[in-house]
C-alpha cells in the first residue's frame, strides 16, 4: 500500500531488535455514513485519525483505501475483516456498521494482541463516553479526539512491552507487601459493598492494582480514570459531576458518568463471590450466553480452548472467553455493544418495545436468566434492580431491529435464525453479522445438545472439568451451558425457589431448554428481545473516586448514588479510616529494587486474573520478549498447542500453557553444547524441568 | 561565613530532629489559637475491647457492630478545639491481635499520647495493659516513658456485667503513673469525647513544660557542631 511508502517505517531489522515503544503507529476511527455518494469527501467520514499531525491527504488516502479494501474482503467473504497485514504494518481492524477502526502495528506485534489492544481502546471509549454513536452527535469531534488520544497514551505508556504483549492488568507486587494487606483491601471494598447502590470496586495504588471486584478488562477501564486524575490533577472532573458540596467529601472524591454494557452490568450484580471467578464471565460471553456463576465455581470449570483452528480476532486479554467462541460472532457481539446508536437515534430508527412483564420475579427460570443478563436497554439508569442485587424488573427494552442499513434483516427474522438455527449465522451476510452473531452465540450458550453430561460433570467436579473436556465442540456448548447452568444455580441458590429451572445440570441442555421455552411461554418475547438487543446495550453508571494519596478507591455505583449523599456519606466514612492506613502501610513498604536478574527470566501470564508475574524489570527484554510474544501469539493461534521450546544459536525460551495460564522460561547463559542439531545433551531440553523447579519459588506451579 | 551558617542550620535542623524524635518537645505549638497543629494520639488494647468503635464514635458519632477486625492500623482527622487551641487530632486506630503486631508496630513512633484500652467486661484486656505499655514505649522509642502521657479508657461501659471495676482500673492508673482514666461506651457514646479532649489537654501540658526545656537542648546540640566547625 502507498501508506508505507509515504511513512518512512523503520527497517524490519530494526523493529525487530528494538519493538517500537509505540504499539501504535496508526490509529483512525471512519465513520462510512458519511461518505455514501461519489462526491461525498472521505474526510468527512474520517472521526479521529492518529497520529494527529499526520496530512489531511494522508489520512484520506489511508483511511479511503482500508474502508475499501476491508468492505470488499469482508463482502466477499462474508465475514467482517479483523487484520489485514501490509508488508511492513499491520492493521487490526473493527468494523460494525458504518463504523470502522483500525489500528496500525509492526507486523512483529502478535495479532492476538494488537486485537487486544484495538478492542480495549474501543472499549475505553465507550465507557467513559458511551456509544460511539451517539458521542459524536452530542460532542465536537475535537473534544473526543482528545479523550482518543488520552486513551492511547494510556494504553501504550507506562507498561512494559510484556505487559503490552498480554494486554495485562499492572498490579502491585504482592511479594513486597503483607499479605494482610491485600486482604485489607479486600475487606474495604467488600465494606463498601453493604450499600446497596455499589456495585463493585476496586482499589488501586499508584497506578497499580491493589484489589479488584470487578472483572479484569473492567478494572483496566477503571484503571484509566486513576491514572488520569492522578497525572492530570482532577482535570478530566469537566466531564464529569463534581461530588457534593458537603465538605467531608471534598476534592479528594469524584464521581463521573460511565456506561457499562449490560453484561458487565450483569456480572457486576451477580451475587459476590470470588472475583477471580467473575471474569469467567466475561463480558461479550455473558451478552449472549448469560453466564452466571454459581458460588462455587472454580477456576477449573473455564472452558477449554475451542481448537477449531486458529483464533487471530481474540483479545488476549480475556484468552478464555475467546476460547469458547468463535471468532465471528465473538468481534461482532462487542463490536455491537459499542456501536449502539445513541438514544436520539431511536427516534429515527423506532425499536420495537417489548415489555417484560416483572420476569425478574420469576425464581429459577431460564428465561429469567437470560433477561437479567442482557436486557437492560440503552440509557435505562438504575433499573431499580439493585434492590434485589440483579433482578431488573419491569425494564422496558428494545429488540434489536433499527438498524436502517439491516432493513431486509428485520429483528424478528434475525430472532428467529438465532433462534432455530443458532449455527447458521456465521453464513450470514456481513450486515447480518452483528446480530445473528450475537443471537449464534446465545444459541450456543443454550441449546449444547451432546454436552449436557459433560456439565454435569464439571459441575459435579469442577477441578477436573479441565481435563475431561478435551474436545472442541464440548468446549463450545460446555462453555455456555454452563453459564446456563450455573444461572440457575445461582438463581436457586438466591431465591431458594429453584423450580424446575432451577435443577442444576440434572438435565441435558437440549431438555432444558425446551422446558424453558414451553415454561415460560410468556416471556418468550423476553427471551427473544434478549438475544437480539445489540441496539442498546450500555448502561449508564458511575464511577466513584476516593483518592488518599497515592491510593484510589474506585467504586462502580448506580447513578443515584451521585445523588444520594447519605450513602455517599456512608461509603465515605466506611472506608475514610481503612484507605488511610492502607496507604500509610503501602507507602511505608519500601519501594524495593527489583534484585539482580537471577539466572534465568520468566513470564507468568494469568489468564484468568489477566495479570502478569515477571522477574524481567522494565527496561527492553530483548530476546526473551521477542520470544515470548512469539510463543504467544503461536498458543493464541493453536489452541491445542501446550508446549513450545524456541532457540536461537544462543539461547532457548520454554513457553508452556494451560487453559489458566502461560508461562515463559529462559535459562540465561545457554551453554555452548547448543549447536542448533538436535542433540540429547542439549540443554535446552532442560528447560521445563528447570522452569518447574525455578519457577515454584515464585509461585509459579507448572507440575 | 558560608560555613558557619551552614552549621547554624544543620543545628537548627537537628534541634527539630531530635525533639520531635523524641515524642514531645516537639516545635512548640503555637499558644495562641490560630494556627492548627497536628496531634497524633494512638490507641492500643486487645482485639475487640472497641478501638476502632472508639474512633469512629468519636470522629463522626457513628456506631457499627459489624466492624472488622482492624488490619494493621487506620487513622482519622479530627479538627477541634481544646482550652483555646486549635488542633488537628490524627487519631491512629490500631490491630489488637497479635498476629497483626508486625503491621501495627511501625506506627507507634511519633505518637504525642497513647490511650490505652481495655474492655470492662473482659479482665484479660485490663491485664494487658501493662503489655501494651511496654510494646508501645519500645517500638514508639520513647525516651522518657515516665512523663509520656498515657490515658487509659475503659470501654463498654454499657455493658451490664463487668469483670473490671473502677477500683481496679483507677488503681492500675495510679501505680503507672497517675493516668487519667476514663470509662466510656462507643456504644452509647458516653465520655468518648471527654476522653479524647483529655488526651489533647495531656499533649498541650507536655508541650507546654516542653517549651521550657527546648533551649536546654539547643545548647546542648550546639555544642558539639561548633568543635567541628574548625575544621574549614
Amino acid at each position: 500500500m502507498r501508506e508505507n511508502a509515504s511513512q518512512d517505517s523503520p527497517t524490519l531489522m530494526a523493529e525487530t531488535a528494538a519493538p517500537d515503544a509505540r504499539w501504535c503507529s496508526y490509529f483512525f476511527l471512519y465513520d462510512g455514513s458519511k461518505v455514501k455518494e461519489e462526491g461525498d469527501p472521505t474526510r468527512v467520514g474520517i472521526c479521529y485519525f492518529y497520529p494527529r499531525e499526520t496530512p489531511l491527504e494522508q489520512q484520506e488516502l489511508l483511511c479511503g483505501q482500508l474502508a475499501g479494501v476491508c468492505r470488499c474482503v469482508s463482502e466477499l467473504s462474508q465475514s467482517p475483516v479483523r487484520l489485514l497485514r501490509l508488508r511492513r504494518r499491520k492493521f487490526a481492524i473493527c468494523m460494525r456498521g458504518d463504523f470502522l477502526w483500525a489500528l496500525g502495528c509492526a507486523v512483529e506485534i502478535p495479532d492476538v494482541s494488537i486485537y487486544g489492544f484495538l478492542e480495549q481502546l474501543i472499549g475505553l471509549f465507550c465507557f467513559y463516553n458511551g456509544p460511539v454513536r451517539q458521542s459524536y452527535q452530542l460532542r465536537s469531534q475535537e473534544e473526543l479526539a482528545l479523550q482518543w488520544g488520552l486513551y492511547l497514551s494510556h494504553l501504550q505508556g507506562g507498561a512494559t512491552e510484556l505487559h503490552q504483549i498480554f494486554s495485562s492488568l499492572r498490579t502491585i507486587d504482592a511479594t513486597r507487601i503483607d499479605p494482610l494487606l491485600l486482604l485489607k483491601a479486600a475487606l474495604i471494598l467488600q465494606a463498601c459493598q453493604r450499600c446497596p447502590l455499589v456495585l463493585a470496586g476496586c482499589i488501586l495504588y499508584r497506578g497499580r492494582v491493589v484489589s479488584t471486584q470487578m472483572p479484569p478488562d473492567l478494572t483496566a477501564k477503571v484503571l484509566v480514570h486513576e491514572t488520569e486524575t492522578h497525572s492530570q490533577n482532577l482535570r478530566h472532573l469537566s466531564n464529569g459531576v463534581t461530588s457534593p458540596d458537603s465538605p467531608p467529601l471534598s476534592a479528594c472524591v469524584t464521581s463521573i458518568p460511565v456506561y457499562l454494557t449490560s453484561s458487565e452490568l450483569h456480572a457486576l450484580r451477580c451475587p459476590p463471590v470470588d472475583w477471580a471467578c467473575r471474569t469467567h464471565c466475561l463480558p461479550q460471553q455473558a451478552n449472549q450466553t448469560n453466564k452466571s456463576r454459581l458460588l462455587s465455581r472454580t477456576l477449573s470449570d473455564t472452558p477449554t480452548p475451542d481448537p477449531e483452528g486458529p483464533n487471530l480476532d481474540t483479545t488476549n486479554r480475556t484468552p478464555d472467553s475467546f476460547q469458547t467462541m468463535p471468532c465471528s460472532s465473538r468481534s461482532s457481539l462487542s463490536d455491537d455493544v459499542y456501536f449502539s446508536p445513541s438514544p436520539s437515534a431511536n427516534t429515527v430508527d423506532p425499536p420495537c418495545v417489548l415489555q417484560s412483564p416483572s420476569s425478574a420475579d420469576r425464581p429459577g427460570s431460564r428465561v429469567q436468566g437470560l433477561a437479567n443478563g442482557t436486557l437492560l436497554s440503552g440509557l435505562q439508569e438504575g433499573s431499580g434492580g439493585q434492590e434485589q442485587g440483579e433482578g431488573i424488573s419491569g425494564v422496558t427494552y428494545e429488540c434489536g431491529t433499527g438498524r436502517k442499513e439491516e432493513g431486509e434483516n428485520g429483528g424478528e427474522y434475525e430472532l428467529q435464525e438465532g433462534g432455530h438455527n443458532g449455527e447458521g449465522h456465521d453464513s450470514g451476510s456481513l450486515e447480518e453479522q452483528g446480530v445473528c452473531g450475537e443471537i449464534g452465540e446465545a444459541v450456543n450458550g443454550s441449546k449444547a445438545g451432546p454436552h449436557g453430561a459433560e456439565e454435569q460433570r464439571s459441575e459435579a467436579q469442577p477441578e477436573k472439568s479441565e481435563h475431561e473436556q478435551p474436545s472442541s465442540i464440548d468446549r463450545k456448548g460446555g462453555g455456555g451451558g454452563e453459564g446456563e447452568d450455573r444461572k440457575e444455580g445461582q438463581e436457586a441458590g438466591r431465591e431458594e425457589d429453584g423450580g424446575g429451572g432451577g435443577a442444576p445440570g440434572g438435565q441435558s441442555e437440549e431438555s432444558q431448554r425446551g422446558e424453558t421455552i414451553q415454561e415460560g411461554r410468556s416471556e418468550t418475547p423476553t427471551f427473544m428481545s434478549a438475544l437480539g438487543t445489540p441496539e442498546h446495550p450500555l448502561v449508564a453508571m458511575a464511577l466513584y473516586q476516593h483518592r488518599v494519596r497515592g491510593l484510589v478507591l474506585a467504586l462502580l455505583v448506580e447513578p443515584s448514588f451521585q445523588s444520594d449523599a447519605a450513602a455517599m456519606e456512608e461509603v465515605y466514612h466506611s472506608s475514610l479510616a481503612s484507605l488511610n492506613g492502607l496507604e500509610a502501610h503501602l507507602g511505608n513498604t519500601a519501594a524495593g529494587t527489583a534484585g539482580p536478574q537471577g539466572q534465568y527470566t520468566f513470564a507468568h501470564y494469568d489468564c484468568v486474573q489477566n495479570t502478569l508475574t515477571t522477574n524481567l524489570s522494565g527496561g527492553p527484554g530483548g530476546s526473551f520478549v521477542r520470544a515470548t510474544s512469539l510463543l504467544h501469539s503461536h498458543f493464541s493461534q493453536a489452541v491445542t498447542l501446550q508446549e513450545v521450546i524456541v532457540r536461537s544459536a544462543g539461547t532457548a525460551v520454554y513457553g508452556t500453557r494451560s487453559i489458566a495460564q502461560e508461562t515463559y522460561f529462559m535459562q540465561q547463559g545457554a551453554t555452548a553444547r547448543n549447536s542448533g542439531v538436535p542433540n540429547p545433551q542439549d540443554s535446552a531440553f532442560s528447560l521445563p524441568s528447570k522452569a518447574r523447579h525455578r519457577l515454584l519459588k515464585h509461585g509459579v506451579n507448572l507440575l | 561565613m558560608n560555613c558557619e551558617t551552614k552549621v547554624v542550620n544543620d543545628e537548627l535542623h537537628r534541634t527539630i530532629k531530635v525533639a520531635s524524635r523524641s515524642g514531645r518537645a516537639r516545635p512548640p505549638r503555637t499558644a495562641m489559637a490560630t494556627k492548627s497543629s497536628l496531634l497524633k494520639v494512638i490507641l492500643l488494647g486487645d482485639g475487640g475491647v472497641g478501638k476502632s468503635s472508639l474512633m469512629n464514635r468519636y470522629v463522626t458519632n457513628k456506631f457499627d457492630t459489624h466492624l472488622f477486625h482492624t488490619i494493621g492500623v487506620e487513622f482519622l482527622n479530627k479538627d477541634l478545639e481544646v482550652d483555646g487551641h486549635l488542633v488537628t487530632m490524627q487519631i491512629w486506630d490500631t490491630a489488637g491481635q497479635e498476629r497483626f503486631r508486625s503491621l501495627r508496630t511501625p506506627f507507634y513512633r511519633g505518637s504525642d499520647c497513647c490511650l490505652l484500652t481495655f474492655s470492662v467486661d473482659d479482665s484479660q484486656s485490663f491485664h494487658n495493659l501493662g503489655n501494651w505499655k511496654k510494646e508501645f514505649i519500645y517500638y514508639a522509642d520513647v525516651k522518657e516513658p515516665e512523663s509520656f502521657p498515657f490515658v487509659v479508657l475503659g470501654n463498654k461501659l454499657d455493658v451490664t456485667e463487668r469483670q473490671v471495676s473502677a477500683e481496679d482500673a483507677l488503681q492500675w492508673c495510679r501505680e503507672n503513673g497517675d493516668y487519667p482514666y476514663y470509662e466510656t461506651s462507643a456504644k452509647d457514646a458516653t465520655n468518648v469525647a471527654a476522653a479524647f479532649e483529655e488526651a489533647v489537654r495531656r499533649v498541650l501540658a507536655m508541650d507546654e513544660r516542653a517549651e521550657h526545656l527546648i533551649p536546654t537542648d539547643t545548647v546542648n546540640l550546639h555544642r558539639k557542631p561548633r568543635s567541628s566547625a574548625t575544621c574549614c
